[in-house]
């Protein structure tokens, strides 16, 4: 390991190691092994005796099975029980080894007896027979074949078609559109014919709850519940006839006209009219609005709209307009961070980059750029809450930042978009609707890259470190918000496939027309929501969303069981939407510093009121006096903001790396303790209410209790056990989803660990032909 | 325990009146209120309630609170506090025998700075006066922060009170005693009883036919740094012990710490042999070290893990030490672990406080804090510690464990690998038993590595070594959030009150010197008060799997900045921990539903069993599952 020379590479060091240790493949013809299609999903090219890496340094643990290229997923079939994982979430869409197309972001085939690997792209040739396959995929899992036993040809073929298939040329041969045809329209068979905007026929479901705002109802539902009197839903984008990229129904100011609107849209960029997101209860409107084209028009057209936002506030008080192109990180800036994050997460190798990885995290400046949202969304707060002015989010195109800015501003403020509900009409209202390029940035296509940006998850990593300072503030767990994100790449959904709402109604037209596919009432394809969970998960499953923790309006449904005593939910959601007091009100009884009382310790009370940074900055005194005092949870929350309160969102970045997962430990070992207490909890109220509602005991048949709770408390003992199955990747699992070459060593690390698989891939591609 | 009950509801009282007091205060923008290191305790009762039950007591509060035996010293107006964080604050400065008290002069917004003398490192008079005739100085603690204060330079040429401060902080070097010898409170428990020896070496069931305990040590004979009770292999009569002492180190033997209740596996600590630079062996030794290998009738292989990096192993030959040569030691096979000496970690902590205090950069924050290396040496520690509890659990080896002299690293290590391989020691109760046994008992030199009221700062022995013990025990908790029963303010208050000298536990160096001392008649255990006051120390969250052993993950990954500890200062960093707050509230939820349903249940059933007869069959099944919960 000193000084000595590292021993020269001889072609040996190219072949697989340990061949003695390789498992070989069952010698009987093993039985027929069939990929689990969805419908409308065809297998488009296959090869059996394929190897599955699980552990990277042993082939020990590998799997045999058949690997299936399909329209929607590459599929490894096996019959192989994969030790170590005791535990899995399960997918309806997916099984334990499938990877969706759209979720491949890279895919290398190495022939090692040649030396030679390749970056495949759609319709390259491949001048060897590959002899491994890694893919890399977009949500972080590296997955490893080996081809070894299986036909040459074949193999390449099913490189090429994985290669083929994954990048679509056409934006409907993305498989969402024949599975929405065959499951919703397909006339033939009316069994599966169930509304995509809904869920089942049971209770409403949390999609059912969450708005589209597709319909001018849900923008007047908005309005009304912030009380934006002097605010109208606006239907001259009807058809996309003003703007293409703008929703068909929004919201304005009264007092302008849709003549004025119609007007005033051929001067702002894409034709966009500023639009507006959300009122505060003391009458400040959070408004946002792209770039004047016009630089003649821009002054008069800026006072026009800011005189209508005036108009529409009670106090006509000011605007203050935010330009988040100058203050925040550009969306290729975004795009670099999280290149080189990913590269220290799961590519470096993991020993070698132990001993630097605070500063590539600081290198990466992800970390910085999820502070510097936060800080500039708290200074918008402060804005609108502390200085009662109405703020105006300006960007180029208003389709970026501006749904970030406007979002994460939005859940500090209303305690209604921390519900799980809430939050998914949040990013319908200011995601999906407003425009977010979804299919750009997520280079669905692969034709993109410039345009790619994972903006999207910059925003959920936001909320999470507002969920780490505020465990009980939300009704979703972490593993919402990373399901959430892995959903991204599952083309099924209708809301993270397109680039706008117009988008999404073009080309379902276009392809019921070229289908000739009856939908009924001449309604365009429909696809199906990613809230509707029931797609994906079961109910069980679904329970992994649900925060044991939260105290949000759940609580209030004791109150009607005479139970009092829930101080934090005293002051419930109407409170702290009517007016600016509820800061004061916000003075519980301060749990944080009850059990610290009798204490010998040299303790110093949180308070931010005298910190020096900025003497003169009014933002900071609101800051200050705000974290003075005990957090309400269902009014303002506002994020810490010392560099040493931004952590990396472990689960998200680093749940596929074995070396990372902790047994029987991790934030899960706590969710699992407080989901038990929170089920006796529901059980406890669900008998109450039994015994109040008869007056009897004959009541004392339970009904089945429907827990919102994963874990259930049991019925027999106080403490239940822990269940050996958890780790800190739970509800994930590393094993064999980050199966890296251990090629430590060889050539061919330079290619396989280093940065250049991600970086530059023209360059690899070109150097290995 | 009537005492603690009543101090109980004193503290309910006092959260409720302090509510009043920030609401009051929280008018100005310029309030303030440090209520650090406060005594709530039984003697001062009746004058706290009468003086806290004002929404304005702490404007009121001129003079701190003052324990049993404390007495003021002086008290001076006038005086500036240069805080780092709010600037300029006039008050004035009490100093006690116990404590330095700081009290904003403006009676609308209360500022109180409450520092026991024992945390302060150095006083420096500072250059630069801030206006002419003003002197001021600086106070640097050993709890990772700075205090300075100014005053006007008294032109009747008597000195500064600061100069009084020299001299109370540091007692030792004037030939006084600290304060702890003087502090008389009275808790319901006496933590001094905390650790029993026999006991706990009972629990592991020894004595057993491989390990005898020996009185040889009575005296303090054999070794002065060790304890009387030690438990060696049954075989080795206390004649061969004398030699073996011979030859290790300051005499420190192999000891057995910990055995492992199913393979017989043992964790046994000891100094560095005495090989020198011509590799002396010595016969006795090596049949010792033998005589624990088979003492395991598992393994025929004995692991030695040197916890020094091993240049520096080598170069202790030189003066006489060295490690263990396997072709002396058959079967044996020798582990360096490369943890750095005690000077590495001083200078590491120097770096750190250098990084953390007053105010963090912002933009390089996590470089700054990877360029001190502390989390890297926390690393190396708790990455040892790991290994031989693998060893011991999964390899059934029994390990051999020593530095130097054995009583720094070794004392990590050891402790640490027995917090992993035993969930006793992961209790409140057991981390005491931990910390007597392995740290004082065993001879950490807590009094040279912590410097009590020593006024010599720069003495080369002094070292964090058990901070970073502490703050590995911390890294645990924070990967296993359930398996301590213990939370993160115990472990603060442990480290508080290793500086503070009110207590005799931390004091001296050994044994031996302790009872000599007589800590334990004349000074109160830490134990005492953390023990009176249960509830506020434990982790709500724990989940008692008794034989279920840790493994940690060891990586930066996971490792993180204990920010609850080391930034606590900064205001901005909110000291909390949210998630224990949210659980507490829902055990109180679910205490008063239970006790709803019971009520509704007793209810139904007395009216039940008065209307009708016929259904008695069923209330009886409805009531069994509820009483379950309780």
């Amino acid at each position: 390991m000193f000084s000595v020379k590292p021993p020269k590479p001889t072609f040996r060091c190219y072949l697989p190691p340990q061949q003695t240790g390789i498992k070989k493949p069952p010698l009987t013809t093993p039985k027929k092994l069939e990929a689990k299609l969805l419908p409308g999903e065809i297998v488009v090219n296959e090869v059996n005796f394929v190897r599955k890496c699980i552990a990277s340094d042993t082939s020990q643990q590998d799997l045999w099975g058949k690997l299936v290229c399909t329209n929607f997923k590459i599929s490894f079939i096996t019959d192989d029980v994969m030790h170590h994982v005791k535990f899995q979430y399960k997918s309806f869409l997916l099984g334990e080894h499938d990877i969706p197309l759209t979720c491949i972001e890279q895919i290398v085939t190495v022939n090692d007896a040649k030396r030679k690997q390749k970056v495949l792209i759609s319709n390259q040739k491949l001048k060897f027979n590959p002899t491994e396959l890694i893919i890399y995929c977009k949500d972080f899992r590296i997955v490893r074949f080996r081809f070894d036993e299986a036909g040459p040809e074949s193999a390449k073929k099913v490189c090429l078609a994985i290669a083929h298939y994954s990048q679509p040329a056409d934006l409907q041969l993305l498989f969402g559109f024949e599975y929405v045809a065959r499951v919703y329209y397909n006339s033939g068979n009316k069994v599966n014919c169930v509304d995509p905007g809904g869920g089942g026929l049971e209770k409403k479901s949390l999609c059912e709850q969450t708005p589209l705002f597709d319909k001018p109802s849900d923008w007047d539902r908005e309005i009304k519940r912030t009380g934006a009197s002097e605010w109208r839903v606006c239907s001259i984008n009807e058809g996309y006839k003003i703007s293409p990229n703008l929703s068909e129904y929004f919201v304005v100011p009264v007092s302008l006209a849709d003549q004025d609107l119609r007007q005033f849209s051929q001067f702002f960029t894409g034709f966009r009219i500023p639009l507006w997101c959300w009122n505060h209860s003391n009458g400040s409107a959070l408004v946002r609005m792209a770039s004047i084209k016009d630089v003649m028009q821009q002054r008069k057209l800026d006072q026009r709209v800011c005189a209508a936002i005036t108009r529409s506030h009670p106090n006509r008080s000011d605007v203050y307009k935010s330009d988040l192109d100058k203050s925040l990180p550009s969306i290729q800036d975004i795009q670099t961070a999280f290149t080189k994050l990913r590269q220290a997460s799961v590519i470096d190798p993991f020993e070698e980059s132990e001993e630097r990885w605070l500063s590539s995290i600081e290198n990466s400046r992800w970390l910085e750029y999820v502070r510097c949202c936060l800080k500039h969304a708290a200074e918008l707060v402060y804005m609108l809450e502390g200085k009662r002015v109405s703020v105006i989010l300006q960007e180029e195109e208003d389709r970026d930042l501006s749904c970030l800015i406007s979002s994460l501003i939005q859940v500090m403020l209303d305690p209604h978009f921390r519900s799980i509900a809430g939050f998914q009409s949040l990013l319908q209202k200011e995601w999906v609707m407003a425009g977010y390029r979804f299919l750009d940035r997520c280079n669905h296509l692969k034709k993109s890259d410039k345009e790619e940006s994972p903006l999207f998850l910059l925003f959920l990593d936001c909320v999470w470190q507002l969920l780490v300072q505020y465990p009980a503030a939300f009704e979703f767990t972490e593993t919402f918000l990373t399901v959430l994100g892995d959903s991204l790449w599952l083309s099924i959904f209708s809301t993270f496939l397109f680039n706008c709402p117009q988008q999404q109604d073009e080309h379902c037209r276009e392809f019921v027309k070229s289908r000739s596919i009856s939908c009924g009432d001449e309604k365009p394809l429909r696809f199906p929501p990613v809230w509707d969970w029931s797609q994906q998960f079961s109910e069980k499953d679904q329970a992994l969303f649900n925060n044991p923790l939260y105290v949000g309006k759940s609580a209030s449904c004791v109150q009607n069981g005479a139970v009092k005593s829930f101080k934090r939910t005293k002051k419930n959601y109407s409170c702290t939407l009517r007016g600016t007091s509820s800061l004061k009100n916000g003075l519980l009884s301060e749990p944080e510093f009850m059990p610290r009382r009798n204490s010998l310790v040299l303790r110093l009370k949180a308070d931010f009121s005298h910190v020096r940074d900025a003497p003169d900055s009014p933002s900071e005194q609101f800051f200050c006096e705000w974290f003075s005092k005990p957090a309400d949870l269902q009014g303002l929350l506002l994020p810490q903001l010392l560099p040493s309160h931004i952590k990396l969102w472990k689960l998200y970045f680093l749940r596929w790396v074995p070396e990372v997962q902790i047994n029987m430990g991790g934030p899960v070992t706590a969710f699992h303790k407080m989901s038990v207490l929170a089920d006796e909890i529901e059980m406890l109220q669900q008998r109450l209410r039994q015994y109040k509602g008869v007056g009897s005991l004959s009541a004392g048949t339970p009904e089945a209790h429907q827990s919102r709770m994963f874990f259930r408390a049991s019925n027999l003992s106080d403490s239940s056990p822990m269940p050996e199955y958890l780790t800190s990747s739970f509800p994930f699992s590393p094993v064999g989803n980050l199966c890296k070459r251990s090629i430590l060593g060889t050539p061919l690390s330079k290619f396989l660990g280093g940065t250049k698989i991600w970086i530059s891939t023209e360059t690899l591609a070109s150097e290995a032909m | 325990m009537e005492k603690s009950e009543s101090s109980e509801s004193l503290g309910s009282k006092l959260s409720s009146s302090r509510q009043a007091s920030i609401d009051s205060l929280s008018s100005s923008s310029t309030s303030r209120s440090d209520r650090s290191f406060h005594l709530r305790s039984n003697t001062c009762k009746s004058p706290e309630l009468r003086v806290l039950g004002d929404s304005n007591n702490w404007a009121d509060l001129e003079e701190p609170q003052l324990l049993p035996n404390e007495s003021l010293k002086e008290t001076v107006k006038d005086v500036t506090y240069i805080c780092p964080f709010m600037g300029m604050i006039r008050g004035t400065l009490t100093v006690t025998n116990y404590r330095l008290f700081f009290k904003r002069v403006e009676k609308d917004s209360a500022f109180v700075l409450d520092v026991p003398l024992g945390v302060i490192s150095r006083i420096e008079k500072a250059g630069g006066a801030l206006s002419r005739g003003e002197v001021s100085y600086v106070l640097v603690c050993k709890d990772i922060r700075n205090l300075k204060f100014a005053h006007k330079q008294d032109t009747q040429g008597r000195t500064s009170v600061f100069e009084t401060v020299m001299k109370l902080a540091f007692p030792v070097s004037h030939n006084l005693q600290v304060f702890a010898y003087e502090y008389g409170q009275i808790y319901p428990e006496n933590g001094w009883k905390v650790y029993d020896p026999s006991a706990e070496y009972k629990r592991m069931g020894l004595p057993n036919e491989s390990w005898r305990m020996t009185r040889i040590n009575e005296h303090y004979e054999l070794c002065d740094t060790y304890p009387v009770m030690l438990l060696v292999p049954a075989n080795i009569p206390d004649e061969d012990l004398k030699r073996v002492a011979t030859f290790r180190a300051k005499n420190r033997i192999p000891v057995l710490s910990w055995i492992h209740p199913e393979s017989q596996a043992t964790v046994v600590r000891c100094s560095q042999p005495m090989v020198g630079a011509n590799g002396k062996r010595s016969k006795d030794d090596e049949k010792y070290l033998q005589a624990i290998m088979d003492a395991n009738a598992q393994s025929h292989k004995l692991f030695i893990f040197d916890a020094r990096p091993s240049v520096n192993a080598v170069a202790n030959k030189t003066k006489g030490g060295g490690f263990e040569s396997e072709d002396a030691y058959q079967n044996a096979e020798l582990v360096f672990l490369d943890i750095h000496n005690i000077h590495v970690m001083r200078e590491s902590l120097r770096k750190l406080k250098e990084v953390v205090y007053p105010n963090i950069e912002e933009s390089h924050w996590l470089s700054n804090l990877e360029s001190t290396h502390w989390l890297e040496h926390i690393k190396l520690i708790l990455a040892g510690a790991l290994r031989i509890a693998d060893k011991v659990e999964s390899g059934k080896t029994s390990v051999v464990i020593h530095c130097s002299d054995g009583w720094d690293r070794t004392a990590q290590l050891t402790s640490l690998a027995m917090l992993m391989l035993d969930g006793h020691y992961r209790t409140v109760r057991g981390f005491q038993v931990l910390i007597e046994k392995e740290w004082l008992t065993f001879g950490h030199r807590f009094q040279m590595r912590i410097g009590h009221g020593d006024k010599n700062h720069s003495d080369a022995d002094r070292s964090p070594v058990f901070l970073q013990f502490i703050d590995c025990v911390w890294q645990l908790t924070r990967q296993f959030p359930a398996a301590f029963e213990f939370n993160e303010f115990f472990l603060i208050t442990i480290l508080d009150h290793l500086y503070s000298c009110l207590f005799g536990t931390f004091l001296c160096n050994s044994e031996q010197q302790r009872i000599k001392e007589g800590l334990q008649k004349k000074t109160v255990s830490l134990w005492s008060y953390i023990n009176s006051h249960l509830e506020e120390f434990l982790n709500p969250l724990y989940v008692n799997y008794s034989h279920h052993v840790l493994y940690p993950v060891v990586s930066m990954r996971h490792l993180e900045l204990w920010v609850g500890y080391y930034i606590r200062w900064n205001p901005r960093m909110r000291l909390q921990e949210p998630i224990h707050h949210c659980y507490k509230e829902l055990l109180l939820k679910r205490a008063e539903l239970k006790k709803k349903v019971e009520e509704l249940q007793r209810e139904l059933i007395s009216r039940s069993a008065s209307s009708s007869s016929e259904r008695a069959a069923s209330p009886t099944r409805s009531v069994t599952p509820v009483q379950t919960f309780v």
